[in-house]
Order: C-alpha cells, then sequence, then structure tokens
C-alpha cells in the first residue's frame, strides 16, 4: 500500500529524481576514492527510471503542480515546488536518459584519468541542476538551478584545469553566461514588480496573470500595478537573452566552440544535447511572456545564428568544433521556429537533435580516444581531434562509422531519420508562417534552406574526411591496430543510434503530423498550406544529396576543385566571422583598460585629494606654528622686551647722585615755567 | 545581570584576566580570547533561539527584547533641566542578527591571530576590547552609550594596525583613524541638538534615548530637529542636515563611493585578523548605523535623500568592482570588492522597501562572512609565503587543493552564485530597488539595472583571478622554497573556514533563518520611514 501510495506522489518522485544525483555528487566528493563510478551509475539509472515512471504518468495527462512555502519576505511569500507538464517530463526523461549512456560511455572513456572522482561529482552536479531546472515551478527556483548549472559546465569545462586553454574556456564560459543570466534576473525584476510573485502556474497558466494584464494607453496594466509599454517587451528580451547565452545564439554563442576543451563525454551530453537546450527550454516554459516584438527579434536572431553558424562550419578542422558549431546552427533553428510560433515543432526537434546531436559527439569521441591511445602507444605528437589528419576508419571502427552516418543523415533531415521528421517540420512552418507576412520575412525560410544544405556539406565532410579517404598522418598498415572503442561505449553508440531512426518518434516516415510527440504540444497557430508539407522537404533533400554528392566528389576522389583556401570568405568562415577578435577587442581590453582607468583615477584624484587634504592641513599648522612663534609669541616677546627697555631706560634716573637729581628737578622746574609762558 | 550584558563585557573582562597574567602564560591568551568568542557563540544562539519573531521594536520601546535599562548619569544642570543618560540595552530583528554574525567573525579572526607572534598580551587585550565595543554597538540603545562604544571600535583598531600591521602600518593606521574620526565628531553635534530637541515624556527631562528619538511627539516644538518647527542652519533644513551629517558618519565606515580609500590602505597594511574584523563587522556597523539611526531617527530626510544615497549605491557597486579587476595584489582585490558589495546594502536601504532593506541585511551578514572568509584564505597564503601578488602564482589547484576547494566556495558564493547568501542578498537588493518606482517612488528603475551589471563584473574579476592563481601549470615566483612551504589547509583553519562556508551556504538556501527573524522589524521600519 504504501508503495502505492508513494508511487502516485508524483511530486516526491520528481524530487526524489532531482536529488538523487546530487547525493551521488556530496557522497562522491566527501568519500575520496575511486568508486565513484558504479555509484555515479546506479544513481542516475534508478533518476530515469523514476523520470520514466513520471512521464508515463504525466505524459498528455493533468500537469502536476506540488508546492511548500520556502521563505517570506516581509509580507510576500516564496514558494519552492515542482511544475510537471509534458514539456518538463519530457525534458526529464531526456535528460536523466542520455545522462545514463553518458555515464556508461564515461566508465570507458575516462578509465584512465587521475581524477576520475571529481569527474563523477561534477557530472552528477549537472545532473541534479538541469533535473532542477525543468521541474522548478518557479522563476527564483529556475534561475538558481540555471546558474547551478552554468556552474557544473563551468567546472566541466575546466576539468583539465592544467591545461590553460581549458581554464580560460571555463572562464569564458562562465562570463558569457553571465551575461544571459543578468537579462534572466532583469526579466524577474521586472515581473515581480508588476505582478508580486514569481510563480509559473499564477503568472504563465491559462488564466495566470500574465494573460490577464493587459495594454491600455501605453501602459502596461496588471491590478494596481502599471508601468510604461515598454517594460513588456523589455521583460521578454531579457528572459530571451538569458536563453541566449546558455542555447549559444549570436551574439553570445563565441562560448560554445571553446567548451570544447573540456572531455568529449562531456561535450555531448552538456555542450550538445541538454545544457545548450535549457535555453529552448526556458523560452518555451514561459513562452507568454514574449510579445510580437520580441518573437520577431527571436526569429532573426535565430535564422541569424543557424545561418552564421553553418558557414564556419564549412571550413573547420577540429572535429569536435566542427560538430560545436552544428550545434550552434540547429539551436537556432529551435530558437527560430518559437519565434514563429512553431512551439511543437521546436520541442520536437529539440527532443531528436538532442539525441543524434549526442550521438555525434560520441562517435567523435570514440574516434578520440582509440587515436589518442594510438598516439600515445606510437609517440606520434599528431594532433588527435584534427580531421585533416584522419581518414579511412571507416573499415576499422564500423560502429563508429555507421552511427556517426546515421546521426548525419538525421542532422540532414534525409528520409527515415527522426530529424526528417522534426527539421523538416520547422522548416514547412517557416514557410507556412513567411507566407503570411510581408517584406523581409520572405526570405527567411529560403536562408533556413540554405542553412539546411550547408549542413549537408559540411557534416559530410567530416564523415568523408575520417572514414573514408586515405589518412594523411596515420599510414594504413599502422591502421591495424585501430579499433572501434571497447564493448560499453560501442553499445552505447548502438542504443542512440536506434533513437535517430523515425520509428521512435512517429509511425509514418514521412508526416510529423502523426508523431504522438508533436502531438504533445498542439499549440500552433500557425495557417496550414497544405503543398509546403511535401514540396519542402523534396526541395530539401533535392538539395542536400546533390552536395552529398559535390562532397564526395572532394574530399573522397579528391577532385579537390581548391576551395580558395585564400579567399576572404575562407577567412572569415574559418576564424569564425572574427567574433572573438571582436569581442577581444570591444570588450575584453577595453574593460580592463576602463578598470585601469578608474583604478588611476581613484589613486591619483580621490585618494588624491585625500592626500592634499592632509598636506594642505599640514601646511595649515606650520603656518599657524610660525605665526603662534613670529606673531602671537613675538608680540609677547616684544612686550616683554619693550617693558625691559623702558625700565633700563627708567634706571638710569636712579643712579644714587644727588647732581643728577637736581639738574633733573631743574629742567623739570625749567620746562614746567617755560610751557606754562607760552601757553 | 542581562545576557546583552554579559555578551558585552566578557571580553572586557577576559582582556584584565589577561593583562595581570604573567607573560609566561603568553600561550594561553589565544585559547582566553578563543573561549570568550565560543562563549559568546553559544549565548548568541541561544539569544537567536529565544528571540520572538513577531514583534518588530524599532520605534516602540516596548517591542524590543532581552532589554536593560539602569539609569547611569543623573546630573542636574540647573536651568537646562537634568541630565538623563541611561545604561539602555536591548535588541530587536535589525541588531539581532548581527550579534550572532560577531560572535562568529570574532571566533575566525582569533584563529586567525595564531599566526600573531609579536607582544600577545598587548594584542589580545586590544582585540577583546574590540570585540567588547563591537558587541556595544549592536546592543545600545541610548545615544550617549553608542557613541561611546562607536568610538570605542577606534581606538584598539588604531593600535592593531599601527603595531602588527604591515610595511606601511604607520600611514595606515593614522589615515584609517582620521578619516573615521573626520565623520563622528560631527556627528557629536547632532547628538547634542537632539538631546535638546527631545524631552522624555516619562520625566520631562532631556533624553538620549535613541528610541523616543524616532517618535515626533517627543520633540520640543520649537527645538531645532522638530519637523513641525523647520527650522533651518545655513539655509539647509536642519533636519536634512543632521542627517547628512549622520549618514557620512556612518557611510565612511561602510564605505561609500569617494569616501572609501582608507579602505584599501588599511587592508593591505593590517593583519590578517583584523582585515577580517574590519571588513566582516566594521563596515556593517555602518549599514547598521544607517538603518538604526540615520532612516529611523530621520525618516523624512532619508526619503528626501533616496534618490542620491541609491547612486551613490550603484557608484560604489560599479567602480569597486572596476578598481577590483585592476587589482594585482590578492588582498587589494578583495578590499575593493567590499566596496562593491557594500554598494548592494546602500541601494537596497536607499529603496526602502521591505524586499530592498531585507536584501541589505542579508547582504550584511552574508558579506560579513564571505569577506572574513576571504581575507581569512588571502592570509594563510600570505602567511606561509609573505606574498599575495597575483601573477607570482599559477596552478595552485595542483598544489593545495582543499585550499582552493574553499577559494572556490567564498569566490563563487562572493560572485551570487544561487544556493549561496550573496545571491539572495543581491537578488533582494535589486527587486526593492526596481520596485521602488512602484511601491514608493523613491528609485527609478534603471538603477536597479544598471546595478546588475555590478553581478556580472564580480564574475569577472574573481573567475580571472581563479583562473591566473590557482588553474594552469603550476608555477610559483620563490620556487622550491616556496613549494614547500605552501602547505595545504591545516585543521586549525578548516576549524575557522567550514563555519563560514557553512552559514553561507545554509543562508543561501534557507533565508527564512534570517528573514523570518527580521520580517517584523524590517516591516516596522519601512512602516516608520514611508508611512
Amino acid at each position: 500500500m504504501e508503495v502505492l501510495s508513494f508511487t502516485e506522489n508524483t511530486g516526491l518522485i520528481a524530487l526524489l529524481v532531482a536529488i538523487l544525483p546530487f547525493f551521488s555528487f556530496v557522497f562522491i566528493l566527501s568519500s575520496n576514492k575511486q568508486k565513484g563510478a558504479n555509484f555515479a551509475l546506479s544513481t542516475s539509472a534508478l533518476s530515469f527510471l523514476l523520470s520514466l515512471h513520471l512521464f508515463l504518468q504525466i505524459w498528455n495527462a493533468e500537469p502536476e503542480h506540488v508546492q511548500l512555502s520556502w521563505f517570506q519576505v516581509a509580507k510576500v511569500q516564496f514558494f519552492a515546488g515542482v511544475l510537471l507538464n509534458n514539456l518538463s517530463v519530457l525534458m526529464m526523461v531526456l535528460v536523466s536518459g542520455i545522462s545514463v549512456l553518458v555515464h556508461i560511455y564515461s566508465r570507458e572513456y575516462m578509465k584512465n584519468d587521475p581524477n576520475l572522482n571529481r569527474y563523477w561529482a561534477y557530472l552528477n552536479l549537472f545532473c541534479f541542476s538541469m533535473i532542477g531546472l525543468v521541474i522548478s515551478d518557479s522563476l527564483l527556483l529556475i534561475y538558481l538551478f540555471w546558474e547551478l548549472v552554468g556552474f557544473s559546465s563551468y567546472l566541466l569545462i575546466g576539468f583539465w584545469f592544467n591545461k590553460n586553454a581549458a581554464s580560460q574556456a571555463a572562464k569564458k564560459a562562465f562570463i558569457m553566461n553571465r551575461i544571459g543570466d543578468l537579462g534572466f534576473l532583469i526579466g524577474i525584476l521586472i515581473i515581480y514588480a508588476q505582478f508580486q510573485t514569481l510563480d509559473l502556474v499564477s503568472l504563465f497558466g491559462d488564466k495566470g496573470l500574465l494573460s490577464s494584464s493587459f495594454i491600455e494607453n501605453g501602459l502596461w496594466i496588471s491590478g494596481s500595478r502599471n508601468m510604461p509599454e515598454i517594460w513588456l517587451s523589455i521583460a521578454g528580451f531579457s528572459f530571451f537573452l538569458g536563453a541566449m547565452a546558455k542555447s549559444a545564439q549570436f551574439p553570445l554563442h563565441a562560448w560554445l566552440p571553446d567548451a570544447m576543451e573540456g572531455p568529449t563525454s562531456i561535450s555531448s551530453l552538456l555542450h550538445a544535447a541538454t545544457m545548450v537546450a535549457a535555453g529552448v527550454f526556458l523560452i518555451a516554459r514561459i513562452y507568454s511572456v514574449f510579445d510580437p516584438l520580441v518573437l520577431d527579434i527571436m526569429v532573426w536572431i535565430g535564422a541569424f545564428t543557424a545561418f552564421m553558424a553553418a558557414t564556419i562550419a564549412l571550413t573547420q578542422n577540429d572535429i569536435k568544433r566542427i560538430l560545436a558549431y552544428s550545434t550552434i546552427s540547429q539551436l537556432g533553428f529551435m530558437v527560430m521556429a518559437l519565434g514563429i510560433g512553431a512551439y511543437s515543432e521546436s520541442i520536437f526537434h529539440l527532443t531528436t537533435h538532442a539525441f543524434f546531436k549526442c550521438l555525434l559527439f560520441l562517435a567523435a569521441g570514440s574516434v578520440i580516444h582509440q587515436l589518442h591511445h594510438y598516439s600515445i602507444k606510437n609517440s606520434h605528437g599528431f594532433d588527435y581531434q584534427d580531421i585533416r589528419f584522419m581518414g579511412g576508419l571507416r573499415k576499422r571502427m564500423p560502429f563508429a562509422f555507421l552511427g556517426m552516418c546515421l546521426a548525419s543523415a538525421a542532422l540532414v533531415g534525409l528520409p527515415l531519420t527522426s530529424g526528417f521528421l522534426s527539421k523538416d517540420s520547422i522548416l514547412i512552418r517557416t514557410f507556412e508562417w513567411a507566407a503570411s507576412r510581408e517584406g523581409v520575412f520572405v526570405i527567411l525560410p529560403w536562408i533556413m534552406v540554405l542553412t539546411s544544405w550547408l549542413t549537408a556539406f559540411y557534416i559530410f565532410r567530416l564523415i568523408f574526411r575520417v572514414f573514408f579517404s586515405e589518412s594523411r598522418e596515420i599510414k594504413l598498415d599502422k591502421l591495424a591496430h585501430i579499433n572501434d572503442s571497447p564493448s560499453s561505449m560501442t553499445y552505447v553508440l548502438i542504443i542512440l543510434s536506434f533513437f535517430c531512426t523515425f520509428i521512435v518518434f512517429a509511425l509514418n516516415p514521412v508526416s510529423f503530423e502523426s508523431s504522438w510527440l508533436w502531438k504533445g504540444f498542439q499549440l500552433s497557430v500557425i495557417k496550414e498550406t497544405r503543398f509546403f508539407h511535401w514540396l519542402v522537404p523534396l526541395i530539401i533533400n533535392l538539395g542536400s544529396i546533390l552536395l552529398i554528392m559535390f562532397a564526395y566528389r572532394i574530399y573522397v576522389l579528391d577532385k579537390s576543385s581548391k576551395l580558395t583556401v585564400g579567399s576572404w570568405l575562407y577567412q572569415i568562415s574559418i576564424r569564425g566571422w572574427f567574433f572573438n577578435e571582436i569581442y577581444d577587442f570591444m570588450f575584453v581590453k577595453s574593460v580592463e583598460k576602463l578598470a585601469q582607468i578608474i583604478y588611476q583615477f581613484d589613486r591619483v584624484v580621490i585618494d588624491g585629494l585625500v592626500i592634499a587634504l592632509a598636506t594642505i592641513t599640514q601646511l595649515l599648522s606650520s603656518i599657524s606654528h610660525w605665526f603662534d612663534r613670529k606673531v602671537v609669541d613675538g608680540l609677547v616677546n616684544a612686550t616683554g622686551v619693550f617693558s625691559g627697555y623702558i625700565g633700563r631706560f627708567f634706571r638710569t634716573f636712579q643712579s644714587g647722585r644727588l647732581q643728577h637729581y637736581l639738574i633733573t628737578m631743574l629742567l623739570f622746574v625749567l620746562s614746567f615755567f617755560i610751557l606754562s609762558y607760552l601757553i | 545581570m542581562n545576557l546583552l550584558s554579559i555578551l558585552i563585557f566578557l571580553p572586557i573582562a577576559a582582556a584584565l584576566l589577561i593583562l595581570v597574567l604573567p607573560s609566561s602564560f603568553n600561550h594561553r591568551f589565544k585559547q582566553i580570547s578563543l573561549s570568550v568568542s565560543l562563549i559568546q557563540f553559544l549565548l548568541s544562539l541561544f539569544i537567536y533561539t529565544n528571540f520572538n519573531q513577531s514583534i518588530g521594536g524599532i520605534s516602540k520601546e516596548n517591542e524590543f527584547q532581552f532589554v536593560e535599562k539602569l539609569s547611569w548619569i543623573r546630573l542636574d544642570l540647573g536651568s537646562i533641566g537634568k541630565l538623563e543618560i541611561d545604561y539602555f540595552l536591548g535588541i530587536d530583528g535589525l541588531s539581532m542578527p548581527f550579534l550572532m554574525l560577531s560572535a562568529l567573525v570574532m571566533f575566525v579572526a582569533t584563529l586567525a591571530s595564531w599566526e600573531i607572534k609579536t607582544n600577545l598580551k598587548a594584542y589580545f587585550s586590544l582585540f577583546l576590547l574590540l570585540n567588547t565595543a563591537v558587541m556595544g554597538v549592536f546592543c545600545a540603545l541610548d545615544f550617549f552609550l553608542f557613541y561611546i562604544f562607536y568610538e570605542l571600535m577606534l581606538l584598539p583598531l588604531y593600535f592593531l594596525i599601527g603595531m602588527w600591521g604591515g610595511v606601511r602600518r604607520e600611514y595606515a593606521a593614522i589615515k584609517f583613524f582620521l578619516y573615521t574620526l573626520f565623520g563622528s565628531v560631527f556627528m557629536l553635534l547632532v547628538i547634542i541638538g537632539l538631546y535638546f530637541s527631545v524631552l522624555n515624556p516619562a520625566t520631562g527631562n532631556h533624553t538620549f534615548n535613541m528610541i523616543l528619538m524616532m517618535s515626533p511627539e517627543n520633540y520640543i516644538s520649537d527645538s531645532v530637529f522638530s519637523a513641525t518647527a523647520g527650522q533651518s542652519i545655513l539655509g539647509i533644513s536642519a533636519r536634512l542636515l543632521a542627517f547628512l551629517v549622520l549618514f557620512i558618519a556612518f557611510a565612511i565606515k561602510v564605505p561609500i563611493v569617494p569616501l572609501h580609500t582608507w579602505l584599501p590602505d588599511a587592508h593591505v597594511e593590517a593583519p590578517t585578523p583584523v582585515s577580517i574584523i574590519l571588513a566582516g563587522l566594521l563596515l556593517k556597523v555602518g549599514g547598521y548605523g544607517i538603518l538604526r539611526v540615520c532612516f529611523s531617527i530621520f525618516p523624512d530626510s532619508a526619503s528626501q535623500s533616496a534618490w542620491w544615497i541609491g547612486l551613490i549605491g550603484l557608484i560604489s557597486i560599479l567602480y569597486g568592482a572596476l578598481n577590483a579587476l585592476a587589482q594585482a595584489d590578492l588582498k587589494r582585490l578583495i578590499a575593493y570588492s567590499s566596496i562593491s558589495h557594500m554598494g548592494f546594502v546602500m541601494l537596497g536601504i536607499a529603496s526602502s522597501t521591505t524586499e530592498g532593506i531585507s536584501g541589505a541585511m542579508l547582504q550584511m551578514i552574508s558579506h560579513g562572512a564571505l569577506s572574513a572568509m576571504l581575507f581569512f584564505l588571502v592570509g594563510m597564503i600570505y602567511s606561509r609565503v609573505h606574498d599575495r601578488e597575483i601573477s607570482n602564482f599559477r596552478g595552485l589547484a595542483e598544489l593545495m587543493p582543499q585550499f582552493t576547494f574553499f577559494v572556490m566556495i567564498a569566490f563563487f558564493a562572493s560572485l551570487g552564485l544561487p544556493g549561496f547568501s550573496a545571491f539572495m542578498a543581491e537578488a533582494f537588493a535589486l527587486i526593492g530597488a526596481f520596485t521602488s518606482e512602484d511601491v514608493n517612488g523613491l528609485l527609478p528603475r534603471w538603477m536597479a539595472i544598471g546595478a546588475s551589471v555590478g553581478i556580472l563584473l564580480s564574475a569577472a574579476y574573481f573567475l580571472w583571478t581563479l583562473q591566473r592563481m590557482f588553474f594552469g601549470q603550476l608555477y610559483l615566483n620563490g620556487g622550491e622554497s616556496w613549494k614547500a612551504r605552501l602547505v595545504d589547509v591545516t585543521i586549525r583553519e578548516k576549524f575557522a573556514l567550514v563555519p563560514l562556508a557553512i552559514l553561507t551556504f545554509l543562508l543561501g538556501i534557507f533565508p527564512s533563518l534570517l528573514f523570518n527573524k527580521m520580517n517584523a522589524s524590517v516591516l516596522a521600519l519601512v512602516q516608520l520611514i514611508t508611512g
């Protein structure tokens, strides 16, 4: 009976799902023994099973909302609780599921690291914060986990802190994310000032405060509070800024490629599948706060990010950086989709992307892992992440190859894959939406189509370079030593490959409307235009296949058209549109400079004033000292001297000689008579 | 004898004991001092648990708790009336949290005093005298008594910096002393003015009772500081002028930009325990004074000046943070970061909203613990190798993993990572500042938004330091001899660091531990200010 009542208590289970990894984090960190692996795996597996249970209970059922009083400031109560709806249970399963796979994968991948315990601890801290983020029911709580997610990402990127590049990348990631957090915080300030609550249900629910607030005469009014209309847009934009940083949208995208300094297993979980999706999740969770202005900004930022990142991915040589830019590009798709109101399509793509991008990274990790071992064994000092040094691994690592191919097909959106359903659904919606808009919006779908084609080219460039043509560095005879990674890693690839197929998400491989996942979030308000539904996939796939063939010609048949390596377009692409340089100059250097100037100001002007004041006081005191000695004391002395002088003068009269007295007397009498005579 | 009196005078008793003990007991002095702060901590814990959180205090004398009121000086002054000075102690939600903080910070500072090697007798007597003064300030409700404790803090601090400090200790000590004295001298004038303006309704005498000064009906109608008389001095309203004088006196302690330059010098030259007390408690006396004295006695002038106080807070936040970014000396960096973090206190107070003042209070407690922790950590490096130049260290994480662990807690907590107290504090200070325009119209919204940039800058200087000093390949300027001396955290140091870490973590997760105790007082204070 008790078990039964427990399983019905969904809030408690959700809490347990979050707490388990935290428990494991504390335990591993404090135990200090190298036994973290089993513990971490078992808690994460348990956490996954529980979230699966929750998923089955909540999906398409009534949302669950449980909360407790957290604290009270003066008269305002703040609550902490769990809000489970389709979105959060989906994310829970996604996060905990992929985390289990990454746990299994990491056991082998990280086996020889001396600080393995720390790795497990940080990984579990991440799981805790991410699960916490998706189940939280108030903005304050989401913000708390939001930053914790950033913190665990900081720890994991900088896991090899001895490497200067890693610690730099970790710092960059955290600070760039902080800019987004700032936006999030400002959003919270505005919402709180307007509604005096941060509770998601009462704010964003169906009859929530936000939907009952209204705009009148340029004022945004809710109850007794009001503020100028612009603050609604500012609030929306602030939250979006937070999402931009986490989901690596232009202009806050520059941290993600650098974040690849962390272990590849981490890149796959955090910086491809789950954490970077947090921004998209946030937008979806508080969707009603965004007004049309902010949604349009979202559309353009997403579209530009998708396009820009795809162009950069074309020329990168580091296998992980290609995938990182690909992630940025795909996140751009999701953000753009939310901007046009394709809510369910965006979430759908988030889910499928999590699986195929995770697979891409783990397969790449498998290649890196094996090449790394090879390079150590043969003391070959080559860069084992550089695709220019790879080649011909297809026969040696068939599982990694097949996994990579399947995931790439999904990324490109080829038929029978999950990506075909989700990505093409976004593109179809984009066409439908643009048809209802005018002006520059017409070109939007074509930007996305172009981006989609670029995707096909860059990802197959990677595959052809790594798995097909001959290696430039590794001689083929030596390749005999390279095999697929140990079985546990390979199993993970196989499982993930399965999730890249259509069958997991829909029975009908060509219709996204038949997908159970898409149906779970039907919010779309876009007018449907039937013929886009077959035309768009056709255009995309034809173009993609042509480009894949083109890539094959260049990279496998080596009919290199010498893709203008020196040209400025190539430079823009390979240097990532120079964003790092621009930011370094505009922000990092200028803030450092400003800090130096301010410090000089502090020392010279402000402290200078204090010291000047002290000096003036000293000067005044020496002047008064001089005055005191020379004038005041001088007067006293002068009086003394003067009276002495008078005294001396009169003393001369007291000579004691009778003649003197008589003379004097005579003189006085005489002068008396003379004077009286004259007068 | 009242509990608060014990809390205040226990250190003095211990100081007398130390003075009479022969020098052969030198090594016992720190134990005596440590047990004093332990007892104080237990006492304050007892006070915390027995504190009635439902009554506010502030301007109602009967709502104060643990009150002790004895008539102290009664002097017939003929025509002027009878001089009435009371020994009047009591606490409300505004002062109670500081008692716990003081005991804790003193405990940590004593543990840091292990490094002091010379003239122990003088050191510990002065140290304990300082302890008495700090506790006294937070308990005193008679303005005369308050002023005595307030000035009493300066004396031991002057000697502690001037005798046990660094190379330029005399300069720093004099600068500190004169700076703060400058503020408090004028304060005395205001106190006397208030004395002659206020009558104790019970006895009909003039009084120094602070609580009576908070009610307008106790003022003689034509006196200097009477709100109805509207007297002016030098063309400025007398009440506003008095408010400004008191505000500057306390603000120097906080400190605010541009009255802050004593702080970096004093911190850099002071020995570690004194830095801990300076940052952990002295600055809070400033913030506490502003709330207890300036805002409570002159609420009308406070509202008038709120805009400027908010602006000062904003400037302090950004200016302090930018300065911190430019520092090469770790201790100086933390000193400037203190200025930045105390700016949030000013901002929260200026907003005069419940959220803002709660945030400011939490920020003071939180910063008290965190700055103590930060200065303790700097002191650990300095005591090992006598150097704290950031560029002389790299990759310390490898050499001192536990030390790095504590540094990361302190840094991330200070930069406002949620889950630690500073986040809650800064968030609520900002919320208060932002809602102010809607609630009472005192602060414009852009101030809160500008101040939030400070959170970004604090991440920048802390993480940059972390990356430069602790990560990367190991490099030490002093080579092998430094490497041998840089041992990891010792047991004694853990005893100091762990309680602070726990406190900041607890307050971050359960801010209600503090909020519950002061909600009533904050409400009463806001009621008093905004009417």
